[in-house]
């Protein structure tokens, strides 16, 4: 059982900063040099609700957070009320006792905050304060997060942090002293890992329309403008994002969008024309729970195989899909440069868990690929001259020859054709396409994780190989994971040799999308499922128990 | 008229199509630009679907034909790529007035620096004749053969609403009027939509009745309030020109200044450095 885990609960409504706090809090770990994994769990609202920021940390690598806490603070009675169950056997928890009455420490939060303007928005700096009380480090050390962290409204900040932290202090009868890790690590959203490979890779400019969870994407990339130098535009809805991002990459220029489910149905007749025009555009389709409006801030992967086949008609497409926050940053850049190796369209698929929750990374940007795309050299320019690869060179303007795309059915050149040799000679093209895109990512490209050696086998995608990865380390469970990186094409020159092997697909959705795949594809037949569709991501704890039953009962 | 603009396609409109007027008219309006030192390599056209789209294929412009209703969008992507290009978005009523109404509006309200030409024949040529977004109440075709039970919308009141910079109605019968307007309006810094009368000869034939009725206004209205009247009038006197012309913020510069993403695209090295200050 991993040593060494130390778990923070803050919760309280919308608009008291409890995310703030908990951000707050994974970086005074970070500080410690601690690895961190931190989740944050709101509903769809502005005010009121439930929200609730949990953070994981660890001296060593830690893969998500858990949902048995050492410290909780709950900032209203619905807090308690709901993780009172989630406290450890001698863990902390501290309540706001002008709401409720309870086990725990009671502190008078509210009396307390009244004395401020903005008195429910300052009650997030009691979860600051009583983790700092908790880990007895002194008000030094308060002070320099207030300022750093809280700057905006320092002095009462300052004064009311102090009051809980010495109301709090005494009462508190356990201390919690973390030790220290190795190396400071940098935290980072998944969303901002996504942002920063793109970047990484040449992105130009992000177009999107706000829909959650993708949007983060947007507001990293608008709030670091300068910083990054990629632009950033909000039309006025999908359709327009995506034929705008269309005509971007027609000048050259590296377009990429971020959607939803319900953004991307409206992006299908664009995907569809970038495939046919060859345009190269990159998608991001970061998942939550469908179908419809579903449940707009959680987490669900119910969207893989609808990311396999958007778009009328055949073309090549590529779909991958990352397994961790630190990756997220390596495949976006390495999507971005496939999508213009090979002039189509490209999803990086993923969830609200990744895109939302913040983790300790460590990533080398100097391995990141730049989109280059092959330029003509040809006197009389054909945009879709046949090639062997099925890859036609690439032109921009200004220049004097004609580059003609089109989403019709068309000649090399480019000009509308209805003739029957050409039609189906330009389907060959775009099959030989995706014949050679498939033999370059066999050759170049690692489409599927293997994490340990041992039997049983259990299959997973997106970020519940997250999940699946701390609940190994939590259990000290021997297996193998096996989590396929690419699914279009789907690998399945990797994952051939997983046949007729002890196994069980791990999934957050409640038809299994994975497991159709593995069945369909590779001939997989896993003997187990542990499917997920709440909106929660898998707690490492829960998961733990139920693959222990795996390698105890077996087949 | 000199052809170097002529590609290998065939010419598969229907003879005496508004759309040939059209067609002249913008060749005539690139070689009219090209006086003025606009370059030909610098002009992108997009176009939708429908009978007005095969525009596309029959001159020698570079850019995307697109889907329909999307061409406006299209272009505005290309100039964000590189706001050195000239974009003109060809459309019909159809795509620009039905399926890709929000796009125009926001085309408008946000000024973006591009031309789009509106072939309106009042009908849905292309799918054989069936009522459009411009179609008069009454109108007979395939799917309502009893008559349009909806009124047409007025696109020009409507993009003046929205906060076009340049409105303006051609009409395909007069080439060499349609392509001052199509030089004035690539010159526009902003949003500029042509609506051109165009008949069908086959769905709506319209050049009796418009060589009737059209009369050409020698320039644009005072304000805005005079650019909606004009806009609004019906009846035997058609107006045809430039309707409202006025200077905004345009909205690639509003967005990036002068910034221009193919011109000043950033360097493998620059780019590493500026990421590594996030890790």
């Amino acid at each position: 059982m991993k040593k060494d885990v130390f778990t923070y609960i803050i919760g309280g409504e919308a608009g008291q900063g409890t995310k703030k706090a908990g951000i707050v809090a994974a970086n005074l770990f970070a500080e410690l040099k601690r690895e961190v994994f931190q989740m944050n769990d709101y509903p769809s609202l502005i005010r009121g609700g439930h929200n609730f920021s949990v953070v994981t940390t660890s001296t060593s690598k830690i893969y998500s957070h858990y949902m048995k806490a050492d410290l909780i603070v709950a900032l209203d009675h619905e807090s308690y009320t709901i993780h009172k169950n989630h406290l450890n056997k001698n863990g902390v928890l501290v309540f706001n006792s002008d709401k409720t009455k309870g086990k725990g420490i009671g502190i008078p939060i509210s009396s307390e905050s009244k004395k401020y303007e903005n008195a429910n928005l300052i009650e997030g700096v009691t979860g600051i304060a009583i983790l700092v009380a908790c880990l007895e480090k002194d008000k030094k050390i308060l002070d320099g997060i207030i300022k750093q962290e809280y700057g905006r409204n320092i002095k009462d900040n300052h004064n009311f942090a102090h009051a809980i932290y010495d109301k709090a202090y005494d009462k508190i009868t356990k201390r919690f002293h973390l030790k220290e890790g190795k190396n400071k690590k940098v935290t980072l959203s998944g969303s901002e890992t996504i942002a920063l490979g793109a970047a990484a890779a040449g992105l130009d400019i992000y177009f999107a329309y706000p829909m959650t969870p993708s949007t983060p994407v947007l507001h990293f990339f608008a709030s670091n403008r300068k910083k990054l130098g990629v632009i950033t535009v909000q039309p006025e809805n999908e359709i327009a994002v995506a034929n705008m991002a269309i005509g971007t990459a027609f000048t050259g220029t590296r377009s990429m969008v971020g959607t939803s489910g319900g953004g991307f149905c409206l992006m299908q007749e664009a995907f569809s024309l970038a495939g046919m025009s060859e345009a190269p555009v990159l998608f991001y389709l970061g998942q939550r729970p469908g179908p419809s409006t579903g449940v707009p801030t959680y987490t669900e992967q119910g969207e893989l195989l609808f990311a396999l086949y958007p778009g009328q008609g055949e073309f090549p497409r590529l779909v991958a899909s990352p397994g961790s926050i630190e990756e997220a940053f390596h495949l976006t850049a390495e999507l971005l440069d496939l999508v213009w190796r090979f002039q189509t369209p490209g999803i990086l698929l993923s969830e609200k868990h990744l895109g939302e929750s913040i983790m300790s990374v460590d990533i080398k940007v100097n391995t990141t690929k730049w989109a280059t795309p092959t330029i003509s050299t040809s006197k009389k320019y054909q945009r879709y001259r046949n090639t062997k690869s099925g890859v036609s060179p690439l032109l921009f303007p200004p220049t004097n020859q004609l580059i003609k795309w089109n989403s019709y059915e068309h000649d090399e050149g480019g000009t509308t054709t209805e003739d029957a040799e050409l039609i189906a000679k330009m389907h060959v093209k775009r099959a030989t396409k995706i014949r050679s895109m498939t033999e370059y990512i066999k050759k170049n490209i690692k489409t599927v994780n293997v994490y340990g050696h041992k039997s049983p086998y259990i299959f997973t995608w997106g970020s519940t190989t997250m999940s699946v990865l701390e609940a190994l380390e939590y259990t000290g469970i021997k297996a193998t994971v096996v989590q396929p990186i690419y699914l279009q094409p789907f690998p399945t020159w990797e994952l051939a040799k997983y046949k007729n092997k002890k196994s069980v697909v791990v999934e957050q959705n409640s038809t299994g999308q994975l497991e159709q795949l593995l069945k369909e594809k590779v001939g997989i037949n896993p003997d187990l499922a542990f499917r997920q569709f709440n909106g929660r991501p898998f707690d490492p704890i829960d998961l733990g128990e139920k693959l222990k039953e795996v390698k105890v009962n077996g087949r | 008229m000199d052809d170097d603009f002529s590609t290998d396609a065939k010419i598969t409109w229907c003879p005496g199509c508004g759309n040939f007027g059209i067609l002249n008219a913008l060749k005539k309006a690139v070689k009219k630009l090209e006086d003025t030192g606009v370059k030909r390599k610098h002009i992108m056209i997009s176009s939708g679907i429908g009978c007005h789209g095969k525009i596309f294929d029959y001159v020698g412009l570079s850019g995307l034909y697109s889907i329909h209703g999307r061409s406006m969008a299209t272009v505005q992507g290309m100039k964000l790529g590189n706001p050195d290009l000239k974009v003109i978005a060809f459309a019909g009523d159809g795509d620009a007035y039905g399926e890709g109404i929000a796009h125009m509006i926001f085309a408008a309200k946000r000024n973006a620096d591009i031309t789009v030409v509106v072939h309106n024949n009042g009908t849905y040529a292309l799918t054989t004749g069936q009522f459009s977004p411009t179609s008069k109440k009454g109108f007979k075709g395939p799917s309502l053969p009893t008559g349009n039970v909806e009124d047409p919308l007025n696109p020009l009141a409507l993009l003046l609403e929205a906060g076009a910079s340049f409105v303006a109605r051609g009409y395909a019968g007069k080439v060499n009027h349609l392509s001052d307007i199509m030089v004035d309006a690539v010159l526009h810094n902003g949003f500029s939509l042509i609506d051109v009368l165009q008949p069908s000869v086959v769905f709506n034939d319209t050049y009796k009745l418009y060589n009737e009725i059209t009369e050409i206004i020698p320039k644009p209205a005072k304000n805005f309030e005079d650019a909606v009247k004009l806009a609004k009038q019906m009846g035997n006197r058609l107006p045809i020109g430039v309707f409202y012309k006025v200077k905004k913020p345009v909205f690639h510069k509003e967005l990036y200044g002068d910034w221009n993403p193919v011109i000043n695209k950033i360097s493998r090295v620059e780019r590493l450095k500026r990421v590594k200050q996030f890790l």
